[in-house]
């Protein structure tokens, strides 16, 4: 278990660069990606082959858009005409969460630039979807949700195409959609699912998401961009947002959380490992000092043990964590302030006093070392091998520290670590049911939660068996 | 007299622990100073741009300006007691706490719109008191249970998977077992309820008296069980007449209605077994190291050689003898429980002190955060005396002293 664990800490940083965690703070870096997708492989749990998503780059790029090009000038007023056209095969059981097309436009400055966009079926039908003008220049992408709620895009104009496709198809009639999907002052209140509609078979059954059925096959898109100058000119991508995506699912930006899950390791292990070394050895020493010159010292060193041991550390830092937004290192410093002394000292110093007696020390003594030198060099190295044990024990205790300030929001805010994404995941609802999730958003906890598990019980594990090496009295039984 | 002197040291020490826990967290949530600074600043920059907008106040000199704003600012800010030192303040601020004078929330308020922030914590301590102490005692008589049937059964597949399971259960906190519980008992397999104090809507309200049969069947039974450990085998008939009457206290708990304490308690149900999950690794594992150790006493070998039952050897003088270092070794363990609730009861939506902790550090709430920090600590300062009690009582040399 430690092995692979350490093997991923060494790989992921190799073969994942750093920029990639530096992209995940980047929302514009994710918009290829579906959002709240659950991994692929949780089809077999459904039954049904669930969609994936599908990309239709920019003319230009290998398996982008078809692109037609014409100007024309008539009695000295040019017209130019772009037509983009792109198709994608669809044979899931399922819809696709979202579908959106982005455009690059150029323009000039003529009002009544149009973009005009066309959904094509398997069945042979061709919907008008929507008309809209390009809002934003080149290198700019102009977005335009086929299915979004908001009021910005122009899913109002797909709603009304699909009502009048449907009136049209005598599927429906106008009273039935109006009393199906109300609008006040032109708003649905109840908005259709657009995709349900685009992608249903035509029949009844397509005006209700639950009853509707996928209709499988080749769908096309056709764009066309008519503009009034001779430099005029305009390109587009789609992406059909799929249900599921990669080995790990996505989170609410569409970020992969497999990047997170991966780079969570190297992460939780240097923290952890970095906490527990510090923690652990300052305690040994101060343990050994106290055990070893006795007094007053000792006295000191025991009752701020216990003060440490009953004061709530975790409150306090959280305080810490509100009042100062820490980065990970100066959270790691607080966390071994806060573990100076502890449960260790009292451990080493009762250890130390039996070695005190054994003869070698009063061997020491007696060719007149140091009582420093006898610390350092005769009772520190006995003591040592016990704090193996216990530092291979204090690592989950400093990882589940982070977590639990990651969680409460109070972590590093830039690092994606487990207890990052399960703060997240909490504060995005991910462990509550709903309609479109019945079980929570189970694949954005879940692989965190097992990872900072795993990660813990290997060093568990591992403190357990030095302690049986080390402790005779557990092994002799 | 050992017994009193030494509750007495324990007394003071932790009395002093306490004092200067609640010191250090007042000097922190008042940013050692650097809040007044802020709050100075900002009456500074309101009272300007309020002079600003007077059209009076403009149509003055400029030194009567100065004069008439510093006059203004001064007593706004002698108002808030901003001019009082750091150190004072923050002596007199510890006081109030000490004395549960913990002030008002700036954002928070109780169910019935009190934002006095004791009136908000003790409306939520009892819950998390009942769910946290079910949840640990459970946790405790398991643990303690499994550990003496390790102990027994030494060196045996069923001890060394046992052990195992101790060793990694108790390295990993409530919290992160109440995600996969919800997950796989909550959502997977729907056995109970995810989280929240009721379902919504609440079912109807229920007297307070309604809470309390199942306690009342439990003690029941155990009082049955410990009554028939000590009576002769023809009386044993009381025994069982009691755990019976506790058995049908429980079916006629069960058959009354669902009411708001029984949806209440179902709603527990999730939380107290992840909590008692990631704590009976610790008990179950230092008892039946305890116990083993104890066994290779010269005493327990008596015991034995007298012919006495393997299971008498056991409660009675193994167990006796292992006690007292169980109880220390796992003081904290219990009492460090207490602020691991802050997270396992924000996972499960469950109104109590920790679910308020968290809401205080969402709103930046700060007298509620000091007030729940001092609540915190009195509930650990409290919890470790308890133990220390009890391991006095416990602990057969101390007991000797006071003969």
């Amino acid at each position: 278990m430690l092995g692979f664990l350490i093997l991923l800490a060494v790989l992921v940083p190799i073969f994942a660069p750093y920029n990639v965690v530096q992209s995940w703070n980047d929302p514009g870096a994710w918009t290829n990606n579906p959002k709240l997708a659950a991994p692929e492989w949780s089809e077999v749990f459904t039954g049904k082959h669930l969609p994936r998503t599908a990309l239709m780059p920019y003319n230009g790029e290998p398996g982008g858009f078809d692109k037609v090009r014409i100007s024309f000038n008539v009695s000295n007023q040019v017209y130019t005409t772009v037509v983009l056209r792109s198709s994608f095969s669809f044979q899931a059981d399922a819809f696709p969460s979202e579908i959106k097309m982005f455009m690059t436009t150029v323009f000039g400055n003529v009002t009544g630039t149009q973009i005009k966009v066309f959904w094509g079926r398997p069945d042979g039908q061709e919907i008008h979807i929507f008309d809209a003008n390009p809002s934003v220049r080149a290198p700019y992408e102009n977005t335009f949700s086929l299915t979004g709620p908001t009021i910005k895009d122009p899913s109002y104009a797909v709603y009304n195409s699909i009502r009048d496709w449907l009136i049209l198809k005598n599927v429906t009639s106008e009273t039935e959609w109006d009393a199906l999907f109300p609008r006040i002052g032109g708003i649905y209140q109840n908005p259709p699912k657009a995709q349900t509609m685009l992608m249903g078979k035509l029949d009844h059954s397509i005006l209700d998401p639950q009853t509707s059925e996928v209709l499988k096959g080749n769908y096309s898109f056709r764009i066309e961009f008519n503009g009034f100058t001779a430099t005029d000119d305009a390109n587009a991508r789609a992406v059909v947002y799929g249900t599921v995506f990669g080995l790990a699912g996505t989170d609410f930006e569409g970020r992969d959380l497999l990047v997170a899950l991966l780079w969570g390791a190297p992460v939780a292990l240097a923290f952890g490992i970095a906490g527990a070394l510090a923690s652990v050895l300052i305690q040994t020493i101060l343990g050994a000092i106290s055990g070893w010159y006795g007094g007053l010292i000792d006295e000191f060193v025991q009752r701020t043990a216990d003060f440490y041991l009953i004061i709530p550390t975790l409150p306090i830092l959280i305080l810490l964590g509100i009042l100062y937004h820490l980065g990970i290192v100066l959270i790691l410093i607080v966390l071994v302030v806060f573990g100076i002394v502890g449960a260790t000292t009292k451990v080493v110093r009762s250890i130390v006093l039996q070695v005190k007696e054994e003869q070698f020390i009063e061997a020491a003594r007696s060719y007149g070392a140091s009582r420093g030198r006898i610390l350092f060099r005769y009772i520190l190295p006995r003591v040592m091998p016990y704090t193996f044990a216990l530092i291979a024990l204090t690592v989950p205790a400093f990882i589940f520290l982070e977590a639990s300030l990651s969680f409460l929001g109070l972590g590093d805010p830039m690092l994606p670590t487990w207890g990052h994404i399960l703060g997240d995941a909490y504060g995005q609802s991910a462990l509550f049911a709903s309609r479109a999730f019945p079980n929570g958003m189970w694949w954005w906890v879940f692989f965190p939660a097992a990872g900072i598990i795993f990660t813990t019980v290997a060093f568990a594990l591992l403190g357990y068996a030095f302690d049986k090496v080390l402790n005779p009295r557990l092994r002799e039984q | 007299m050992g017994v009193v002197r030494h509750l007495t040291r324990r007394a003071v020490f932790l009395a002093v622990t306490f004092v200067i826990a609640i010191y250090v967290t007042v000097v922190i949530a008042n940013g050692f100073g650097r809040i007044d600074a802020i709050l100075k600043a900002q009456i500074y920059q309101d009272l300007k741009q309020q002079y600003a907008r007077n059209p009076a106040f403009n149509r003055l000199p400029p030194e009567e300006q100065a004069r008439q704003f510093n006059i203004t600012y001064n007593a706004t800010v002698e108002a808030q007691g901003l001019n009082e030192p750091f150190l004072p303040k923050t002596v007199r601020y510890t006081v109030s706490a000490l004395l549960l004078n913990l002030g008002r929330a700036t954002q928070l308020h109780s169910s019935d719109g009190s934002p006095a922030v004791s009136a908000i914590i003790f409306e939520r301590l009892p819950r998390s008191l009942v769910l946290f102490t079910v949840a640990n005692v459970v946790a405790a008589v398991v643990g303690i249970w499994l550990g003496l049937w390790m102990a027994r059964k030494a060196l045996s597949p069923f001890d060394r998977g046992m052990t195992v399971l101790s060793v990694t259960t108790f390295v990993v906190p409530p919290w992160v077992y109440g995600i996969l519980f919800i997950l796989v008992f909550g959502f997977g397999l729907k056995v109970a309820p995810s989280g929240g104090l009721t379902s919504v809507p609440p079912p109807p309200p229920a007297p307070l008296l309604a809470a309390f049969p199942p306690l009342i069947a439990v003690g029941l039974a155990v009082a049955g069980y410990l009554a028939n450990k000590h009576l002769r085998t023809k009386y044993r008939a009381i025994g069982y007449g009691v755990m019976a009457a506790g058995a049908a206290v429980l079916v006629a708990w069960v058959l009354t209605p669902y009411d708001y304490f029984k949806d209440m308690e179902w709603h527990m149900v999730l939380p107290a077994a992840a909590v008692a999950f990631s704590v009976f690794g610790s008990w179950s594992y230092t008892t039946r190291n305890l116990v083993l150790q104890v066994m290779d006493e010269d005493f327990v070998f008596a015991a034995r050689a007298r012919g006495l039952k393997e299971r008498d050897v056991l409660s009675k003088y193994v167990l006796r003898a292992a006690s007292p270092p169980i109880v220390t070794s796992l003081a904290l363990t219990l009492a460090a429980a207490w602020t691991g609730a802050i997270i396992t009861e924000t996972v499960f939506n469950y109104p109590g002190l920790g679910e308020l902790f968290f809401e205080a550090i969402s709103l930046q709430d700060a007298p509620v955060v000091i007030g729940l920090t001092t609540v915190y600590a009195l509930l650990l300062v409290v919890t470790v005396f308890l133990l220390d009690l009890t391991y006095s009582l416990l602990d057969p040399r101390i007991k000797a002293l006071r003969r």
